[in-house]
């Protein structure tokens, strides 16, 4: 028998929450819950594109936590919805920076799953100090083979059914390159065809993210449509231009930067979303963070495997400076 | 008949009421058993690997005082003679062992039962001898295609289950890692005892840790018996390194329509990662009146729950026909 498992805390209510101007048309939504003297965390959600919920504050001990979320440019209840434009990696850092100091946090911890590990980890590489803990989940480092292992060859293998219905959409001469026939429809100046094809991506993803999906969330979340909309359009975008990283292995190569930093990588054995083998890349390349690997788990944070590893991290760091 | 009850996933445990060899070349010699009900309807086994050998637990898929059940050895595996042999071991010989213990044991036509490479062998037998088959159950599907076989060793397992792959090519000098198969079987095939044997301990350590949903010590714990890794091994590798001896890498699904007629139910693990859930969606798209069953909660061993229950179902809908 597996000893019992820690839990997400109570949901809880912001106590704060507003907008922050971040550029001439980019104003994003941010909000703070838990403990205003607590420790800082900031959550950095995934997609790209995929904005924040409630439920993302129950990663945290709310007596002793200062929890701050936002939602990235373009996604959520930020503005202007589904924009890509001045929509890169090092925008979204810029803002991270930005809220940093709008709120007066000297550093914090910085807390982000799949794209959000992405966006953790080249925020760290260029604001080290800004920066106290890393709790990175389903590990994402946007190299070629990984953004193909998704949406080329590889989840298709584990999961042929779901993906039967993600090529449907598209044309057999445009299949060599999904990701580019996606983005082209994502980027139609036709507003059916962007939707369509933004149900389509969200329901692929939505199909493959749990050990156990279900038709039901499945179905919910890609009716969502504005949802989808802001997901698709944005995680595409961000693909199609690889992160906007110099290199596919910006991330490795700036490891040396953040390596001091205390951290701990929480992923799923069955993550066909972001398999193992990136996490196991950065484990190499940074053996210094703890690899906590879950036998029994998928890609989503609320996996019970995944919740008991990242509640039990946030703990572990919550007395810490 | 005896009643599966709701938490059982096999049948109890029974006894062969006869067993024997059978020569089926100058060389070799099967052992062969049967149990269950020697007047009810015939079953025949095959296991997997190929070189995996039979196991008292794989009577218990089958009702028996339903089934007449036949299990064997393939040549070179289990209390087959001569132990670990590659000569005269090919895919074509195994049918033909087949048909041989099928009319040895005087048998009109027969179920045939199979999984991993058993089901391989159960696909090019029923297309050899059509007529001879009465019903096909086939599990955790391998039709031994290029692309089957480089998924597990080459792109696909190893980026779920890095940790484990790293041990598996650890054994291979790194100028050699470009063709492991070659690698491997060069060691195999060694004349230095200890040579074969750490290579047949690593290449069985491989297959039996990505080979359940969660870790299962028990399986590592046989996996890792001397007396089992050298046959599988060698074996397994054997047939792997001429492409299962077939004529062209699709042969099995190029005759597909010699066996249409044939009830065929297919049971696959969801994350099953050795013969990936794309294995059984082709062969079911190739049989359109086959059942497809997925078991969500299951990887490639013929006894996590899911999947044992889904056979021995599979077997109670037939046992009448």
């Amino acid at each position: 028998m597996l000893p019992s498992r820690r839990t997400l805390y109570p949901e809880i209510a912001p106590y704060d929450a507003g907008h922050l101007q971040v550029s001439e048309i980019h104003s994003i939504y941010y909000e703070q819950s838990g403990n205003p003297e607590g420790k800082p965390v900031v959550f950095l959600h995934g997609g790209p594109g995929g904005g924040c919920s409630p439920r993302h504050r129950c990663f945290f001990d709310p007596d002793k936590y200062r929890i701050i979320l936002f939602d990235q440019r373009g996604c959520g209840r930020s503005t202007p919805h589904a924009s890509l434009e001045e929509n890169t990696t090092w925008d979204l850092i810029a803002d991270i920076e930005a809220l940093r100091e709008h709120l007066d946090v000297d550093a914090w911890q910085v807390f982000g799953g799949s794209w959000g590990s992405t966006l953790a980890l080249a925020y760290a590489a260029k604001h080290p100090f800004a920066v106290s803990q890393l709790v990175l989940r389903g590990i994402f480092t946007l190299r070629p083979q990984e953004v193909l292992w998704f949406y080329q060859e590889g989840a298709s293998s584990i999961f042929p059914e779901a993906w039967e219905q993600f090529v449907a959409p598209i044309p057999m001469g445009e299949r060599a390159d999904l990701l580019t026939a996606y983005y082209i429809r994502l980027t139609s100046s036709d507003p059916e065809v962007r939707l369509e094809a933004a149900r389509a991506w969200s329901t692929w993803e939505l199909s493959t993210s749990h050990l156990f999906p279900s038709a039901e969330d499945i179905h919910q979340a890609a009716s969502d449509d504005e949802f989808s909309l802001a997901f698709a359009r944005i995680e595409a975008h961000y693909f199609m231009n690889q992160g906007f990283f110099a290199s596919p292995w910006w991330i490795y190569d700036n490891i040396d930067n953040l390596r001091h930093i205390p951290a701990v990588i929480v992923q799923g054995r069955y993550d066909v979303v972001c398999p193992v083998q990136t996490a196991w890349d950065l484990h190499k390349a940074w053996p210094e963070a703890e690899l906590r690997i879950v036998d029994d788990a998928g890609h989503s944070a609320f996996e019970p495997g995944i919740i008991h590893e990242l509640v039990e991290a946030t703990d572990r760091f919550a007395d810490v400076l | 008949m005896t009643a599966l009850r709701d938490d059982d996933t096999l049948y109890p445990e029974i006894e062969p009421y006869h067993f024997g060899r059978l020569q089926v070349s100058e060389l070799h010699d099967l052992y062969f058993e049967e149990s269950g009900n020697p007047k009810g309807k015939p079953v025949v086994f095959l296991h997997g690997g190929p070189g995996g050998g039979t196991d008292p637990k794989h009577r218990r898929f089958f009702d028996p005082e339903k089934y007449r059940i036949v299990l064997f050895d393939q040549r070179g595996c289990g209390q087959s003679d001569p132990h670990a042999s590659l000569v005269d071991n090919t895919t074509w010989h195994l049918v033909a062992d087949v048909e041989a213990l099928r009319e040895y044991l005087g048998i009109e036509r027969w179920q045939v039962f199979g999984g991993s490479w058993g089901s391989t062998l159960a696909v090019a037998y029923a297309e050899t001898y059509p007529d001879r088959v009465t019903e096909l159950v086939l599990r955790g599907i391998f039709m031994f295609t290029k692309r089957e076989a480089e998924w597990f060793y080459g792109k696909g397992t190893r980026v779920l289950f890095p940790d484990a792959w790293d041990d598996f090519i650890a054994e291979i000098p790194e100028d050699e890692q470009g063709d492991l198969i070659a690698a491997y079987y060069r060691r195999l095939t060694s004349d230095d005892e200890a040579v074969r044997d750490a290579a047949a301990a690593a290449w069985s350590l491989w297959e039996s840790r990505v080979a359940t949903l969660l870790p299962d010590p028990e399986l590592l714990r046989h996996c890792a018996d001397p007396a089992f890794t050298l046959a599988f091994a060698r074996i397994e590798c054997h047939y792997f390194i001429n492409g299962g001896f077939l004529k062209h890498e699709k042969q099995l699904f190029a005759n597909l329509h010699t066996i249409q007629h044939i009830p065929t139910t297919i049971v696959h693990g969801r994350y099953d990662v050795i013969c990936s859930m794309e294995n059984a969606w082709r062969l079911h798209k190739g049989l359109p009146k086959s059942d497809l069953v997925v078991v969500r909660d299951a990887g490639h061993s013929a006894f996590e729950p899911g999947i044992s229950r889904a056979l021995c179902e599979a077997t109670a809908r037939y046992a009448d026909l």
